[in-house]
């Protein structure tokens, strides 16, 4: 047993860190938080260029050949930085939908233009509010919301009834009969209602079987997870920072047991919360049974991640309530993360069935 | 990064399940209550069974009759052992006192002692607390006076697990004044026959007794009985807190998965299973017994690899603990109107060990080092936060 990276995986994180802290400072992630388009080109190139958005392509696909592990160390290291954009939707969850697909063309179309950072692809994958239904004539119709990033989105891969059953279905954002309406929500993420009104689709937009929308959702649920492992983790170091500067009555506030064991009780929601993640994404990258494991650190992280964002808040006091302030970001973020993929709820099912609790 | 064991881990582990097919537990008789911990009763004639599979002694080295085993086999033992239920109590400790004797120990400790320990036959209690030294450990009053070849040990210690039934004492006491608080303290390892000991038991809340208090009565115990350098026990029972933590709760997550799967079968009986609310209890729990395992598994491998401790250990135990009392409470609310009742009652389900583990987790978080101790120790060693100024 090993709990350490590998020393590739580290130099990943460690160049993931330099170059996070420098392209996306709290500055301008609180600028993307505020601006309507809220997605940042340049850093989005930049990312592509470090081979971020190709890591789950292969290299014959323009890809860099990386593992769903290598993914998971560098999207902790995003949300570590709070930093904005569709990367878990595009390079995680449409990426490995595309990849498991058996429409070769899709594939050449796609996967070596998002590796290169010049396309973006967003997801629609769960079923809630989804009313999409492809009818008899192969036309596409319905609803789905909280599509992360749909306005810089060229595709979408979104769930749609084809025959009474779920199917992946890749939809180019610029057909006619798309329409993208803002859902403003309290946090940084930039979500939409897509609607389709007598949608086209030609040979090869339907994905095949349903497996690869399980497959994703289960590594988006993971990346999500190292979302909120490494925004707590920011929100850690942050409080633990403010408890041994802020002075009052004489001396830190870290100096009393009150803050002290609530900096503990902080440690311990992201140690046990990593320790999870990692066990999980090791078995994932590994192809041994992983579902379980992927339900416990997604329904766990969610609890604990978002105790420790509003533990934070406790710890700052009032400059932790200020827009400036980078603490409510980070917890947003947390927040948006453990609703998508999954609830905890639905986690915490899956997770009752596998321990034998009989429904 | 792995999270699998190695071939050898896994060839170990199936000896060990093998064994416990061989050697049913019903089979072990038992000698002192369970506390909860997940290292199950006490039980001399299981304690032999495991020595005479040489598995007490197997990390030590050849030297001292050891086969030099990776430490990774003592918590393949410890996981097989707690998810079965079997009764090694004594086990952590025996470990962890013969390492300090192979360590540091005297000619007279190696010869005497530890084959003993190898064989299961010796076992040890902690003579650390005293009445008026909880948490603040170094107020304890009991001296150990030198004389000539001797040392002369007088005072009262409480809190002792299975010391009625344990073969020596780990008798930490003062030896000398000196200006530093933590200076001149040393350690004894005293037998329990010594004259002059008087060992009482405590009743304790669950009606069984796990405590004893101790009087040391001018009890005179050769000088090469002391473990470890004179006046330096302090430091020592410092760096062993860190290793302590870990080997006397390892077993905890193992022990707790254990308890879940019989809840799980229970509440699939009588059909509590279907209530959402229940499931989604069950599954937390899971999912935390889970966390806490790997949290565990986290700190072994620092130990392993000789990387500084800091915190890690101090966490896990706090988690462990309370992660033990959330079950107990869950496991009290599937079992309703029948969750009190005791194990002699014909109707307890489970054979009443929720209703036990309910009581006996309640001093999972004062002993050895109380939950707000260990936070503090986190907080202070492991964040660097400034320390409360001392009074007094």
């Amino acid at each position: 047993m090993d709990f350490r990276p590998s020393s590739a995986q580290q130099l990943l994180v460690s160049t993931a860190r330099e170059f996070l802290k420098k392209h996306c400072p709290p500055e301008r992630r609180q600028q993307l938080a505020l601006d309507a388009r809220g997605f940042d080109d340049a850093l989005w190139r930049r990312m592509a260029e470090l081979g971020w958005q190709g890591l789950l392509i292969p290299g014959d696909f323009g890809g860099s050949d990386g593992s769903l592990l290598d993914v998971i160390l560098l999207v902790e290291e995003m949300g570590r930085a709070g930093a904005p954009g569709p990367f878990v939707p595009s390079a995680v969850m449409a990426t490995l939908t595309l990849w498991m697909s058996p429409e070769i063309e899709q594939k050449k179309r796609w996967l070596p233009a998002m590796a290169a950072g010049e396309r973006v692809m967003g997801v629609a994958l769960a079923q809630d509010g989804n009313t999409l239904a492809v009818d008899a004539h192969g036309r596409l119709h319905g609803r789905v919301p909280f599509v992360e990033a749909a306005h810089v989105a060229d595709a979408l891969i979104v769930a749609a009834r084809v025959d009474g059953a779920w199917r992946p279905v890749v939809l180019p954002t610029d057909r006619r009969g798309v329409t993208c309406r803002p859902q403003a929500t309290i946090g940084p993420e930039k979500l939409f209602e897509v609607g389709c009104e007598d949608v086209e689709l030609v040979v090869g937009d339907v994905l095949g079987p349903d497996d690869a929308r399980g497959e994703a959702l289960q590594a988006g649920a993971l990346a999500r997870t190292a979302e909120m492992v490494g925004a707590a983790q920011k929100i850690l170091e942050l409080a633990i920072e403010h408890a041994k500067t802020r002075v009052q009555g004489g001396r830190p506030i870290g100096g009393h047991q009150a803050i002290q064991h609530a900096c503990a009780d902080l440690v311990r929601d992201v140690d046990a919360s990593r320790g999870l993640l990692y066990a999980a994404a090791w078995k994932a990258s590994e192809n041994l049974p992983a579902a379980v494991n992927i339900a416990m650190a997604k329904a766990y992280a969610s609890e604990a991640c978002l105790t420790v964002a509003r533990r934070a808040h406790q710890i700052f006091g009032a400059i932790g309530y200020c827009e400036e302030h980078p603490l409510h970001l980070l917890h947003k973020r947390i927040l948006a993360a453990s609703l998508d993929c999954g609830s905890v709820a639905e986690h915490q099912e899956a997770i009752a069935y596998a321990i034998g609790l009989h429904p | 990064m792995d999270f699998g064991f190695s071939p050898a881990e896994h060839v170990f582990a199936d000896y060990v399940r093998a064994f416990l097919v061989e050697r049913p537990l019903d089979s072990f008789a038992l000698d002192g209550m369970d506390a909860g911990y997940g290292s199950g009763a006490h039980s001399r004639a299981f304690m032999k069974a495991l020595g005479e599979r040489g598995w007490i002694s197997m990390c030590w080295p050849a030297a001292f009759g050891g086969w030099a085993k990776p430490m990774f086999f003592k918590l393949v033992l410890f996981e097989e052992l707690a998810l079965a239920g079997a009764p090694f109590g004594p086990l952590a400790g025996s470990w962890q006192t013969a390492d300090a004797i192979i360590e540091y120990g005297t000619e007279r400790l190696r010869r005497e002692v530890l084959p003993a320990v190898a064989r299961g036959e010796a076992t040890f209690w902690q003579g650390y607390s005293e009445p008026d030294a909880g948490s603040d450990l170094l107020a304890l009053k009991t001296e150990a006076r030198r004389d000539g070849d001797h040392y002369v040990i007088r005072g009262h210690k409480i809190w002792s697990s299975h010391a009625g039934i344990a073969t020596h004492g780990l008798v930490f006491t003062r030896t000398s004044r000196e200006a530093r608080r933590s200076r001149g303290f040393s350690m004894f390892v005293v037998p329990n026959n010594t004259p002059g000991m008087d060992i009482r038991p405590i009743r304790s809340l669950t009606g069984g007794v796990y405590h004893y208090e101790v009087f040391l009565d001018d009890v005179r115990v050769p000088a090469d009985l002391m473990l470890g350098p004179e006046g330096e026990g302090f430091q020592a029972l410092l760096n062993g807190l860190d290793s302590d933590r870990f080997w006397g709760r390892f077993y905890k997550a193992p022990a707790l998965e254990r308890v879940l799967r019989r809840l799980v079968d229970h509440a699939n009986t009588t059909g509590a299973s279907k209530d959402v609310g229940l499931r989604r209890r069950f599954a937390a729990m899971a999912a935390e017994i889970a966390a806490l395992r790997l949290l565990f598994y986290r700190a072994a491998c620092l130990l392993r690899d000789g990387a500084p401790i800091s915190y890690e250990t101090a966490v896990a135990k706090v988690y462990a603990d309370e992660t033990g009392q959330k079950l107990a409470r869950l496991g009290m609310d599937v079992l309703g109107p029948w969750a009190p009742l005791r194990a002699d009652a014909p109707d307890a389900p489970l054979g009443g060990d929720i209703s036990h583990a309910y009581l006996t987790s309640l001093g999972h978080t004062i002993a050895g080092g109380t939950a707000e101790i260990l936070r503090t120790t986190v907080a202070v060693r492991g964040l660097g936060l400034p320390a409360e100024p001392r009074t007094a």
